[in-house]
């Protein structure tokens, strides 16, 4: 339901007369309003004089902010007359605010997404197919993979956020607890029941205190990643889940036992750790393996030299199955808004984020391994690059190099399935419901409000 | 045991007669109240201790101390890369000070209107203001955001600042509607013999009398303010404008990397003006909580 919208951006004098602070404040703060007009095509093309105000928005910290800004004023020095309205917060709360401005028709022109949450938008219409941009050679897509482009796709098929940067799920392990334990790393191309296996044997020569694996089943990614590597289907076309209960039922089983063998921490300490990847059980030293942001190597390394001084941590692919890699891409990108009333400028924007070298340079991968190839190669040539940084980007080359899965999140995902898994798992691991009881559960839940 | 002082004595657990000394009572007292305190103040003083330490050791565990006392934390936080607390300070002031001033105005105007005044639709509007406390603020942040943006307010302190000078506040008015209710009307009589009309007992009469709500609504309209984070997010885009709420939370990337020492370094010291606002209205403050029944 695409209504044509058009709002005007009359100022209501009469309430901003009635209060005299009003003007006083106005003028140390120079106003500015996101009104917009609706696109008159369903599809534009994103050509057009780049020129003029566009807002955009992102999530991330300081450090984050000041390399976007820096990419920003690249881009605004090479297109005079450009501004940017620019809006940041941390990954919650940005959404909280993308939430407000999207109810109220005033998404920022452009908006930085993932897969995970793009369909909660799509379905609500508020975003621009950019099909047409790409066809128009507005946007550029020749240097970035197939599938990794493909993660920007909505449940209908179009194009909705061009992906700059891709994180993957890897699995983190405290190589130092490894070695100890005598057991190293898996070999290249493990499956699944080596990987049981290697936590069983670890466990066994583990000082007191430490495990060999955070409680993994209630991991929406390791599920993901296994579903992946044995050829399920996450979720199938209507946005429902795609696999079956004993899938899940099979799933749980197998970390279940690993739980009771102790090889995993306990349901309490697991209720008790804290929900940054940087300061995670594994961060910490105390659990020798758990699955990572593939991006977090660098902050939860530096979190390990200073709670366990001399353990060094890495990170290797997920375990693979008969279908292959169980690595999935999580891939954030630019979308542009449908109240956009600039989208040259926008598209030039997304385009010039994802594709310019420079650009790509200055940004470092911050976000996940930069998806333009060029970007990416020039990054990996740089001497200056640190270790981590350099095996977390290389570690992306020999998952894209397997041609991973591609998964597109239906709408509600985020709000409904994570929860609902962890949830569900917890059930179980405190001893309240059986394996089935908790899997009706999840299915209960997660099929009534998925995809919608 | 072989001595017992009272044959004839039950099993008693508690003396019989209360202790006479004052002193042994006043240190059991004390160290009681003391322990109490410190379990409650423990969270806040793990934090100020660990504001102390160097990033990499803040969560290592509950203790307080550690030999590497810090105070980078403090330094590098006011003026992180392009974070700048000064600035923030300076703009939370700027934001609180304004709303202060704009709900003491409005809500004690419209509070002696319901108290003294009657006009028709008195009980019906009074009715609709009290109703107004039961729509849960997050049903009108998206109209909130519409008008505000048609208006041209974003990036500006506008949509912070000028709602609390329309009386919007309802709990605060009704908190002096009641106190004002319970000031004798006889004053107002006595006044209005001697030729005061309405702004006269407004103003010398029933605000003197009514410093103890003053001073309460003051008090929680400058921790609410000091406190907002969901406004200054939705309606403060440019940093210059930041409050401080929105320079602590960019100490925080969840997908990135996060600054956690320099977070508990400024969170200590905004928590500082909140303090120190107590510690100099604390003596109105438990007078309106004692008077006006607020907890």
């Amino acid at each position: 339901m695409r209504k044509a919208q058009h709002v005007k951006s009359t100022r209501f004098t009469l309430l901003a007369g009635a209060a005299a602070t009003a003007i006083l404040l106005a003028g140390c703060g120079g106003g500015t309003s996101v009104t917009a007009n609706q696109a008159g095509t369903s599809a534009p093309d994103g050509k057009g004089d780049v020129k003029g105000d566009i807002q955009v928005s992102w999530w991330g910290g300081d450090s984050r902010n000041q390399k976007t800004n820096a990419v920003i004023d690249m881009f605004t020095g090479k297109n005079a007359g450009v501004t940017v309205d620019r809006q940041s917060a941390d990954f919650a709360k940005y959404f909280d605010k993308l939430n407000v401005q999207a109810a109220s028709k005033n998404l920022p022109c452009v908006v930085q997404l993932q897969g995970r949450q793009i369909n909660d938008y799509t379905k609500r219409n508020v975003l621009l197919p950019l099909d047409g941009m790409v066809d128009s050679g507005a946007i550029d897509i020749s240097d970035i993979p197939k599938a990794v482009v493909d993660a920007g796709r909505g449940t209908d098929g179009k194009l909705y956020f061009l992906p700059y940067g891709a994180a993957y799920d890897a699995v983190g392990v405290n190589t130092t607890l490894a070695d100890q334990a005598g057991v190293g790393l898996p070999a290249d191309g493990y499956n699944w029941s080596d990987f049981t296996q290697y936590l069983t044997t670890a466990q066994a020569k583990l000082p007191e205190g430490v495990t060999a694996a955070n409680i993994g089943g209630g991991r929406p990614n390791y599920f993901i990643g296994w579903t992946q590597a044995n050829g399920k289907t996450l979720f199938d076309k209507d946005g429902k889940l795609g696999f079956s209960k004993d899938d899940l039922k099979q799933y749980w089983a197998m970390w279940d036992d690993l739980r009771q063998k102790g090889v995993t921490i306990s349901a309490q300490k697991s209720a008790e750790e804290p929900t940054a990847p940087d300061q995670s059980y594994l961060a910490h030293g105390e659990s020798m393996t758990d699955t990572l942001p593939g991006n977090a190597l660098t902050p939860a390394t530096k979190t390990l030299t200073g709670a366990k001084p001399g353990q060094e941590m890495t990170t290797i692919p997920f375990p693979s199955g008969p279908k292959g890699s169980g690595n999935a891409l999580y891939p954030s990108g630019f979308a542009i808004s449908a109240n956009c009333n600039n989208i040259p400028t926008a598209a030039a924007f997304v385009n010039f984020f994802t594709n310019d070298l420079e650009a790509g340079k200055s940004f470092a991968s911050d976000n996940g391994a930069a998806t333009n190839t060029k970007v990416l190669d020039a990054q990996l040539a740089d001497p200056a690059l640190s270790a981590t940084k350099k095996h977390e980007l290389e570690l992306y080359k020999q998952i894209i190099a397997k041609n991973p899965p591609t998964i597109v999140f239906p709408a509600g995902y985020q709000s409904v399935f994570e929860d609902s898994f962890k949830r569900a798992y917890q059930e179980v691991s405190y001893g309240r419901m059986s394996i089935d009881q908790a899997v009706d559960k999840f299915f209960t839940e997660a099929n009534a409000k998925l995809g919608q | 045991m072989t001595t017992t002082t009272l044959p004839k004595a039950p099993l008693q657990i508690y003396p019989r007669r209360k202790t006479t000394n004052p002193v042994l009572a006043a240190v059991i007292r004390h160290a009681l109240i003391i322990c109490a305190l410190v379990i409650m103040l423990y969270p806040v003083i793990w934090m100020v201790s660990a504001s102390f330490r160097p990033e990499n050791e803040i969560f290592n565990g509950l203790g307080l101390f550690s030999p590497n006392f810090t105070l980078d934390n403090y330094v590098n936080g006011w003026t992180s890369g392009s974070l700048n607390f000064s600035r923030y300070f300076l703009n939370s002031f700027l934001v609180t000070v304004l709303s202060i001033a704009g709900n003491l105005l409005a809500c004690s105007v419209t509070a002696y209107a319901f108290a003294r005044l009657s006009f028709p639709g008195k009980k019906f509007l009074f009715a609709l203001l009290l109703g107004t406390m039961l729509l849960p603020s997050q049903v009108t942040l998206v109209p909130q955001y519409i008008l505000f943006n048609k208006l041209e307010w974003i990036n500006t302190y506008l949509p912070l600042v000028v709602p609390h000078w329309f009386g919007v506040d309802a709990f605060f008015i009704f908190l002096m509607v009641q106190f004002i209710r319970s000031l004798p009307r006889e004053l107002d009589e006595s006044a209005r013999l001697d030729g005061c009309g309405h702004f006269r007992i407004f103003s010398r009469i029933i605000m003197p009398l009514a410093m103890p709500a003053i001073g309460t609504t003051a008090m929680f309209t400058f921790i609410n303010t000091w406190n907002d984070f969901l406004g200054p997010l939705l309606y403060l885009n440019r940093t210059d404008l930041w409050t401080v709420p929105l320079g602590l939370n960019s100490f925080l990337d969840a997908t990135g990397e996060s600054s956690y020492g320099a977070l508990f370094a400024m969170s200590v010291l905004s928590l500082a003006p909140i303090v120190g606002f107590f510690i100099v209205s604390q003596r109105l403050l438990l007078e309106g909580v004692a008077t006006t029944g607020l907890k």
